[in-house]
């Protein structure tokens, strides 16, 4: 492996990049900081005095919004959210896979009906679509909420998944084959874990993409409601009541397991990225 | 020829695209037939009226300044959030000092910071902004550039200021995912190939440009593509965030603000439906052309 | 990669192929739902016999679905009117729900045919109420109107509302919404401030100019608004000028007469706003802040005067600080006013309909009536601290300063007190003149241009065949 002294320029770069990315850091940390302390603030304090911090934490905002049955509405998130991105990652994975690299007549369409799931205001659609959930039997379910989901996360998945496949190298499967695997197999044993990094960053997306989600929830779930549809309530509700400190602490508990899941997953997206050469 | 490919391909097919089928295109054909009537949205009853709501829409100058305000957001966020997240990926992988490919220290925090925004909702960031961006002198945009002897601006309440303060806040809410996206294509490229460059002598930059990004190509149009069409549809933040909404002066009026309006407030949702269908057509010939535009030889290695 | 194709046309025809199925498909769907729709005239629910205590003939074995908008006035008064139904018919079912998102959860509902039985529509996400009334989705209270009100005895319930109540209820000459509480417009201030300065609301406009002048001198901005939501501001532009020029004014506005917004009372009224713009008078950034943040300015006496309604007291309750009395002032005059400075803009909000689908209407319209009952009315009072269409019903509650001065302003404007409609009879006008409000209050236009633009909205929707002409008195 060969070596490079360190140079001036080198120095320098690095510094630059240092400042760079300090100044990001910064632009991205304090707005969020700015939520998470909200959540201990008055509504006087939040909007009359933005920027400092609280003359008394109102922990009680946590134990409002726990009144207000955040614990419950979390769960059913969570359990929807957890349904709906497995579903969503093995049905958009196989999909992608199969368009990416087996060429057949329709190939191309069935790519752009996928695509073109992205390129329509979802909310237009939401009565038919409150009808046909209904026929089925399916208001307020969590099976329901995470077929629903996971259809409308496709689109995206699949656009995404289609390019990651696209760039794996075909040697290994190739090989595979020569040993006789079958298109299965190589599938679920060979490209999906090399394919890891971008099923992981997808995966990722997709948990942010289905736990924000409210629009859905609020049309098709009026029963079980879901954390964020609640956060959304409540935010529209604050031209009536001005309550932002339990918002706020809503917010937060909501942030936490997104969090979590990053975390956990980033540090597998970490070691994708050092493990380097693939065999 | 290996056995059972047809079989292979429609087994993993059927239950996507049939899930798919169920949820997603027979709702939005519905909508496409919607748009051919005079649908009120709260009401069983409705009559079929032809191509009227297209021809009104053609007239419609509020849906045309709407277009081209989104034209802006079309071009900015794409542009911008590629860019950022690019510049960031090459700074956080390659910018380290000392031997060969190696990244800057400090990697991990950057990582883990640059995504936060994701973990934000949509209203959430909206509301945040809108507080940094008060137009008070106290507001904490003006009082930081005021250290710095300028200002202070009313940026969301200015015509001028305020559709670019919704942009800024679009690809600072887009930027981490992107960088995260960037890292994870760069990371399934073999690392001998950097070093290779490396060996032969290329600058950091010019591995990055000759190297990385062909590599990386098919990932970078994707995103060019997605950020475009988040650019038409970009509803809530905008609803939010901005005053009226759609103002001052209808200068952060956008499409799919447009549709949410006239279906839901004004009892129109066939117009509204029209506007979907236009919308949505757009969105497919824009994505169109950017990936033809942006089309390269896939590299095999 | 294959040759290149004509990928969208090849896309197109075979989504043209779908959209056929669809069609026929969808008129299935259509057929399916608006099947029994027709609202026959014959009341939903009811059969009993009807009697001077059971006027719609209410069969206690039908269940009842009420749904309140849980915003402002919250859902505990619902609670005690559907206590004091049980009461009356014992072991009827009701189904109470308290929602925030009403489109959301109601539009379904509306669609299928079986929407609730009584629906408090309010908020922002409301059903647009002219496009329910004009398609024939509301019951018709005339009935209840003409029944005897309880707990005023030899009344009927129209004698016992208030006259705006009865006229905003009215959609092509039949009563068809009963709006509930009474909004009382104004500039609002801290009473206990200006005691303590000796400043007095001022009733003509030099006066007001005098009084803006003495308050920036002592360090306070006197005028703050709601920038986010122009629709605050341009209440005091039209409340002006129909001060000046008469109820003549908001007639020929609502009434989409050409030339309505050229008036030279509006144009007067927007010079106003104007010169307390550049005078430097209107609070700084505040027109980029929406309505908690603007009124927690006002709360904290960074401005004197706020536009608003009698929500107001209740919405900034928890952030207003104790012994702050939230009082309303009359807007003030105009050289030449034809009105006095005592009467103001009173509107009659927080919509309830009986949807004309309503499984049991006949206990709608009861439900309807024992909201409009003396005790019932009263309740609402006591419990939000705003006043009801039901005249009187406020009598003996411990009023808090806004309930206080806001019911002296309703007492004292009597007949003038007026009220307009064009933004619910025209809604897609309205976000078109509040933009150009948006402008004027923020100083960047002319008040002959404000004029212009305005008239040129509700001249494009008079020209829209789709608008549904209504007109006053």
């Amino acid at each position: 492996m060969a070596t490079q002294r360190r140079t001036g320029g080198d120095i320098s770069v690095t510094a630059a990049s240092h400042i760079v990315l300090v100044i990001w850091s910064f632009i991205v940390i304090v707005p969020f900081a700015w939520a998470l302390v909200a959540s201990t603030k008055t509504t006087r304090e939040i909007f009359g005095d933005p920027w400092s911090l609280p003359a008394d934490p109102q922990w009680q905002n946590f134990e409002s919004a726990w009144d207000n049955n955040v614990g419950e509405y979390l769960l059913n998130s969570v359990i929807v959210v957890s349904g709906g991105v497995v579903l969503t990652m093995l049905l958009g994975s196989m999909v992608a896979y199969v368009l990416a690299r087996y060429p057949f007549p329709g190939n191309r369409f069935i790519f752009y009906l996928f695509a073109s799931g992205m390129m329509f205001p979802v909310f237009l659609a939401l009565v038919p679509l409150f009808f046909v959930v209904k026929s089925l039997g399916m208001l307020s379910t969590y099976h329901g909420l995470i077929l629903v989901y996971t259809a409308y996360s496709l689109p995206f998945t699949v656009f995404f998944m289609h390019a990651f496949f696209r760039t794996l190298p075909t040697s290994v499967a190739e090989a595979a084959v020569i040993d006789g695997a079958s298109h299965s197999n190589v599938f679920f044993w060979v490209m999906l874990p090399m394919a890891k990094p971008g099923l992981l960053s997808i995966a990722i997306f997709n948990i942010l993409g289905q736990w924000n989600q409210f629009v859905l929830p609020q049309f098709l779930s009026p029963d079980k409601p879901l954390l964020t549809q609640a956060v959304a309530s409540l935010l529209s509700n604050q031209r009536y009541r001005a309550d932002w400190g339990t918002v706020f602490a809503f917010l937060a508990i909501a942030m936490i397991p997104v969090i979590v899941a990053y975390l956990a997953f980033y540090r597998q997206v970490q070691s994708g990225l050092t493990s380097g050469t693939l065999k | 020829m290996q056995h059972g490919k047809y079989r292979f391909i429609v087994g993993f097919l059927v239950a996507p695209l049939a899930l798919y089928a169920v949820f997603v295109i027979s709702p939005f054909v519905q909508t496409f037939y919607y748009s051919f009537t005079n649908w009120t949205g709260i009401s069983p009853e409705f009559d079929y009226v032809g191509f009227d709501n297209f021809e009104f829409l053609w007239k419609d100058d509020l849906f045309r300044e709407a277009f081209f305000n989104n034209l802006v957001l079309l071009i900015g966020l794409p542009v911008f959030t590629v860019l950022l997240a690019l510049l960031f990926a090459f700074l956080l992988n390659v910018g380290g000092t000392g031997a060969g490919v190696r990244g800057i220290t400090g990697n991990g925090f950057y990582k883990l910071a640059f995504f936060m925004p994701q973990v934000l909702s949509v209203p959430v960031i909206a509301v945040i902004w809108s507080v940094i961006f008060s137009p008070e002198s106290e507001g904490l945009a003006n009082s930081f550039l005021g250290w710095l002897g300028l200002g202070p601006y009313d940026w969301l309440a200015s015509p001028d200021m305020a559709l670019y303060c919704v942009l800024w806040v679009l690809v600072w809410g887009s930027v981490g995912f992107y960088l995260v996206l960037f890292n994870a294509a760069m990371s399934s490229v073999p690392r001998d190939i950097f070093e290779a460059a490396f060996i032969d002598g290329a600058s950091r930059l010019s591995t990055f440009v000759r190297v990385t990004m062909p590599l990386l190509w098919d990932t970078i149009q994707t995103s060019w593509v997605y950020l475009a069409i988040l650019a038409l549809d970009a509803y809530a933040l905008v609803f939010v965030m901005t005053i009226g909404p759609g103002g001052p002066d209808n200068s952060t009026q956008v499409m799919a603000l447009r549709i949410a309006q006239e279906g839901f407030q004004n009892g129109k949702a066939g117009y509204a439906s029209a506007m979907g269908v236009v919308l949505f057509f757009l969105t497919l010939i824009i994505a169109a052309v950017l990936l033809r535009a942006t089309r390269r030889e896939r590299i095999e290695y | 990669m294959n040759a290149p194709r004509p990928y969208p046309r090849r896309v197109f025809l075979r989504r043209a192929g779908l959209s056929a199925l669809a069609v026929s498909g969808g008129s299935f769907l259509a057929s399916c739902a608006s099947g029994g729709s027709e609202d026959d005239g014959e009341r939903s629910g009811g059969g009993q016999e009807q009697t001077s205590e059971n006027p719609f003939g209410v069969d206690a074995a039908d269940p009842l679905h009420v749904v309140i908008f849980n915003g402002g006035y919250g859902e505990e008064y619902a609670k005690f009117h559907e206590e004091l139904y049980t009461t009356q018919f014992t072991d009827a079912q009701i189904e109470h729900e308290a929602i925030t998102d009403v489109r959301q959860q109601m539009q379904p509902l509306f669609n299928a045919g079986n929407p609730p039985d009584v629906l408090d529509n309010a908020g922002a996400e409301k059903l647009p109420i002219s496009t329910l009334a004009d398609t024939g989705q509301l019951t018709d209270l005339t009935d209840l109107w003409d029944t005897e009100s309880i707990g005023f005895d030899g009344m009927t319930v129209r004698d016992t509302l208030h006259p705006i109540a009865i006229e905003s209820a009215e959609y092509a000459e039949k009563p068809l919404v009963m709006n509930y509480a009474l909004q009382v417009y104004g500039l609002w201030y801290d009473r206990a401030l200006f005691d303590e300065k000796g400043w007095e609301p001022a009733e003509t406009w030099s006066d007001f100019m005098a009084l803006c002048e003495q308050i920036m001198s002592d360090g306070m901005a006197p005028m703050a608004h709601q920038g986010k939501y122009p629709y605050y501001i341009q209440q005091v532009i039209i409340d002006m000028a129909v001060k000046h020029g008469g109820h003549e004014v908001v007639y020929a506005i609502d009434s989409l007469e050409p030339d309505a917004w050229q008036n030279d009372s509006i144009r007067m009224a927007a010079e106003a706003i104007l010169e307390i713009k550049n005078g430097g008078y209107m609070m700084e950034g505040t027109e980029g802040l929406d309505h908690i943040q603007s009124q927690t300015r006002w709360n904290e006496h960074k401005a004197a005067f706020i536009p608003s309604g009698s929500w107001l007291e209740n919405e900034q309750a928890s952030v207003a600080p104790a012994g702050f009395a939230t009082t309303v002032a009359p807007t003030p005059m105009l050289d030449g006013a034809a009105l006095p400075f005592d009467c103001t803009r009173v509107e009659a909000a927080e919509a309830f309909i009986v949807p004309a689908q309503a499984a049991n209407q006949a206990g709608g319209l009861e439900y309807l009536r024992i909201m409009l009952s003396k005790e019932g009315a009263a309740k609402f009072t006591e419990l939000t601290m705003a006043p009801t269409v039901v005249n009187d019903s406020a009598e003996g509650i411990d009023a808090s300063p806004g309930l206080a001065s806001s019911l002296a302003l309703i007492e004292s404007g009597g007949d003038n007190n007026w009220n307009y409609y064009y933004p619910i009879w025209y809604s897609p006008m309205d976000p078109k003149i509040q933009t150009a409000v948006g402008e004027l209050a923020a100083g960047r236009i002319s008040a002959d241009e404000f004029c212009d633009r305005c008239q040129e909205a509700a001249d494009e929707t008079a020209e829209d065949p789709a608008t549904q002409q209504r007109s006053r008195p």
